[in-house]
């Protein structure tokens, strides 16, 4: 899978995964923040991020700070995941 | 004794909330689902992670307190946002404890009702959840009129909320709760088997000290854990002649009868206690049967105080304007509460 | 108004199964958090817990149970419950007047049951004995139908501060005459259901927790039970008696479902209506038994509302250390741990403390000693906001 289907698929992922309210992928820009501004997501949003890039990619991410550093925008995700998916 | 000032509810009938609305709105296999509610106030960063019966409490609680400010949240739920609770259940079964989603966990336990309204309105006052099965709201009811002689010059808001998930209807259904034959809500009081129908649902109530401009006030509450008829009697017997007295009568029984055949005899007997001709109107064929309903019931009442407009839906005298009501309920025929509320 | 005694105490913990055991580990500093032997679940060999290392079949020998349907967090309760009321010198008389109160505070009802319940919830059953066994009032309700107690009672859950809000509605009901006595208190076991909730958060230690300790890793879950008979003091005037419940606050964070805010404004509110409540300056206070689960968030607010509070913070611990976070039964074992203090004169360290937190330069108590203790505060901090605090005197 190429980057660009790769990103509209994982947004396509938060949305269902976080229920996300009248959000489709095309109104998530790759650059912009996730938490805080942006989408506006908090704490235990990124925890719930943390356990999908577990059941959908096979990534363990054991410290949310370090999830702090992946979960920053679409791009940073995409990036982690394209290095370190096992499946 | 205490007054309601304000009030919202979110119940199976449309009609409840919709006054151009007169029919009764039909059960759907054996259960009566709460009515669609307006949740545009909860942002929708919120409102993504909450289940029906965190909503419904929200949507109802807010309604009043955008009325009015309160100095604290008093809110009674047998079970809160079960279907969460359950949701993250499967999961730790399902994944076998692996990785789980905290937001389940975090939005099911009960007293997360109360805690987001805190939350929403930023009330640092008192914030409590009564749990107590079918004495969770009546314990709500207790609480804030101690409250209120502690702190006479404050004002509560208070409400009780249950949803039916469908594993709880599960549960209650093995546990001999709802009936297993198919039943419409128009027959279930005429039905003579065990067992009722689950209903959900959530009423909220402002409530101070003021008698200026109140709706209604309540008067006494009593509660009882026994299953033995001679002592529930008793109760009923000391209640009335203690908070009904002179010239004064009871001009409405508001019956919890709930189509379970093996309670009808505590209906009875309550009704058998006040003179002969005292009207009583049913509400389970309308809500449903749940461990906070009498919230439901209350709600009721302030609206039969003012208003005849829910008369034919509760089967009682289109003329019928009552000024003193007496809720009778048991839950499973061992929590008894009576709770005795009048025009102001 | 009158004032409100207590007159008996039940306890069951990880350091103890009576009041007792839980006092002698206090004073040596036994720590009770271990590895799991007892209770199912992955977790066992990874994370440590505050287990009570009596078997359910051990618990229903002691109290005589022989039916069907009862949960472990049943038996626990059953087991304080039965102390305290011994305890009270109470009779089955008193307990089925009227004018006996009877509150639980629980979070987890019979959810320990965690795989029976997912059975039964999904269908895959047909006759299980504890269909009327998971909500939270089921506890309380198995108690009332087993000692015939009628009067009002309730059940409580404001998460952590659940049967901290026992022990206030409690008094309250005897303050304004709706009791004549009230037996309150809490009670939790561990449960798959609680554990992968805080796991999923991720503020479980993989060590024993370390309160206040600017290295702390998370808390770690515990079970126990414990219950109090409260009564007014010109109703016992013949009765031993340990305290006086000398005040009582509830008040909410109104920040975060599952976080305090930074400034700790509810545990402040909640700790400086209690003072209010008890008619005390800051100053009185002898010592804090402080809410200190040992997570990141809860240790240093803890810490700033305290110093919003108290000019000189007095001596504090938590005894989470000891027992491990219990949920609903810790407000009312941190209770009767306050009550121990000042029945003996007597403070218990903090365990596993090394180093504190930079901004706030607070050192819990790490030794045990005698003390002349007057007023003890205890905190009970909840999600959802929920935070409460007793404060108990000396007679």
């Amino acid at each position: 899978m190429g980057t660009p289907e790769l990103k509209y698929q994982l947004k396509e992922q938060i949305i269902k995964f976080l229920n996300l309210i009248s959000v489709t992928p095309e109104d998530i820009k790759d650059d912009e923040p996730l938490f805080g501004e942006g989408l506006g997501l908090d704490s235990i949003d990124s925890l719930e991020l943390i356990v999908l890039m577990d059941r959908e990619y096979g990534i363990k991410i054991t410290d949310p700070k370090e999830g702090r550093k992946i979960l920053v925008d679409i791009n940073t995700m995409v990036d982690y995941i394209e290095k370190n998916r096992t499946k | 004794m205490f007054y309601i000032h304000q009030s919202s509810c979110i119940s199976a009938q449309k009609a409840f909330s919709d006054p151009s609305e007169t029919s009764l709105t039909a059960s759907v296999n054996n259960k009566l689902y709460a009515c669609d509610a307006n949740y545009d106030m909860i942002p929708p960063n919120t409102l993504r992670r909450l289940g029906k019966a965190v909503k419904m409490g929200i949507a109802t609680g807010m309604q009043v307190i955008n009325q009015q400010a309160v100095d604290g949240i008093v809110i009674g739920t047998a079970n809160g946002g079960l279907e969460d609770c359950i949701k993250f259940l499967n999961q730790i079964i399902e994944f076998e404890e692996g990785r789980l989603t905290p937001t389940n966990f975090v939005q099911s336990t009960t007293n997360a009702i109360a805690g987001q309204l805190g939350i929403m309105t930023v009330n640092k006052g008192y914030n409590i959840t009564h749990v107590h099965r079918g004495l969770a709201f009546e314990n709500a009811l207790i609480d804030t009129e101690m409250l209120l002689q502690e702190n006479p010059d404050r004002s509560y808001l208070i409400g009780g909320v249950d949803e039916i998930s469908e594993y709880n209807y599960t549960i209650d259904t093995l546990a001999g709760c709802y009936k297993k034959e198919d039943v419409s809500n128009k027959n279930l009081l005429r039905a003579a088997s065990a067992g009722s129908m689950a209903g959900e649902g959530a009423a909220m109530f402002l409530v101070n000290n003021s008698k200026q401009d109140a709706q209604a006030s309540i008067r006494a509450i009593k509660t009882l854990h026994s299953t033995e008829f001679d002592s529930i009697e008793k109760t009923i017997q000391d209640f009335i002649q203690e908070h009904v007295s002179g010239e004064e009568k009871i001009d409405l029984i508001l019956s919890g009868k709930n189509g379970d055949a093996r309670l009808d005899a505590y209906y009875e007997k309550c009704v058998s206690l006040l003179p002969a001709n005292t009207p009583v109107g049913y509400y389970k064929q309308l809500t449903g049967e749940f461990s906070t309903a009498t919230a439901i019931a209350l709600w009721i009442a302030v609206t039969l105080l003012s208003t005849n407009r829910l008369n034919a839906l509760l089967e009682i005298p289109a003329t019928l304007q009552p000024k003193n009501i007496l809720l009778y309920n048991t839950c499973r025929g061992n929590q008894h509460s009576l709770i005795l509320i009048s025009k102001p | 108004m009158s004032r409100i005694v207590v007159t008996g105490i039940g306890i069951i913990s990880a350091i103890g199964d009576n009041a007792d055991s839980n006092r002698t580990a206090l004073q040596n500093g036994i720590c009770g958090i271990s590895s799991i032997d007892l209770f199912e679940t992955k977790y066992a060999k990874e994370l440590p817990f505050g287990e009570i290392k009596i078997s359910n079949a051990v618990l229903k020998g002691h109290l005589r149970v022989s039916f069907p349907g009862v949960t472990r967090t049943s038996l626990l309760a059953q087991h304080a419950f039965e102390q305290a009321i011994a305890d009270s010198n109470l009779s089955s008389e008193d307990l089925s007047d009227e004018s006996t109160a009877f509150i639980t505070g629980n979070t987890v009802g019979g959810m320990c049951l965690t795989d029976e319940l997912y059975n039964d919830a999904n269908k895959r059953s047909t006759d299980s004995p504890y269909v009327n066994s998971y909500d939270l009032g089921s506890v309380t309700v198995y108690l009332q139908e087993l000692y015939k107690i009628r009067g009002i009672s309730n059940t409580i859950n404001t998460a952590c501060s659940s049967s901290a809000n026992a022990i206030m509605y409690g008094a309250r009901l005897l303050k304004y005459g709706k009791a004549k006595r009230a037996i309150v208190g809490g009670v939790d076991s561990l449960a798959k259901f609680t554990i992968n909730g805080f796991n999923a958060l991720h503020i479980l230690s993989s060590q024993q927790c370390k309160p206040f300790d600017q290295n702390r890793s998370g808390l770690n879950l515990g079970e126990g039970a414990a219950f109090l008979i409260l009564e007014r003091e010109e109703d016992c005037i013949q009765k031993k008696k340990y305290a006086i419940l000398s005040g009582y606050s509830n008040a909410n964070d109104a920040y975060h479902a599952s976080s305090l805010s930074d400034t700790g404004e509810g545990p402040y509110a909640a700790m400086t209506e209690a003072l209010k409540n008890a008619q005390l300056q800051p100053a009185d206070i002898s010592f804090i038994n402080a809410h200190g689960t040992g997570t990141e968030n809860n240790d240093l607010v803890e810490g700033v509302a305290m110093k919003r509070i108290f000019e000189k913070v007095p001596p504090f611990a938590s005894s989470k250390s000891n027992t491990g976070h219990t949920l609903g039964a810790a407000g009312a074992i941190e209770a009767v741990y306050s009550i121990l203090s000042i029945q003996h004169q007597e403070l218990y360290p903090s365990l596993h403390f090394n180093q504190s937190i930079d901004t706030l330069a607070l050192e819990p108590l790490q030794t045990f000693q005698k003390s002349t203790v007057r007023h003890v505060m205890s905190n009970s901090f909840g999600f959802a906001g929920n935070c409460s605090s007793l404060i108990f005197s000396e007679i």
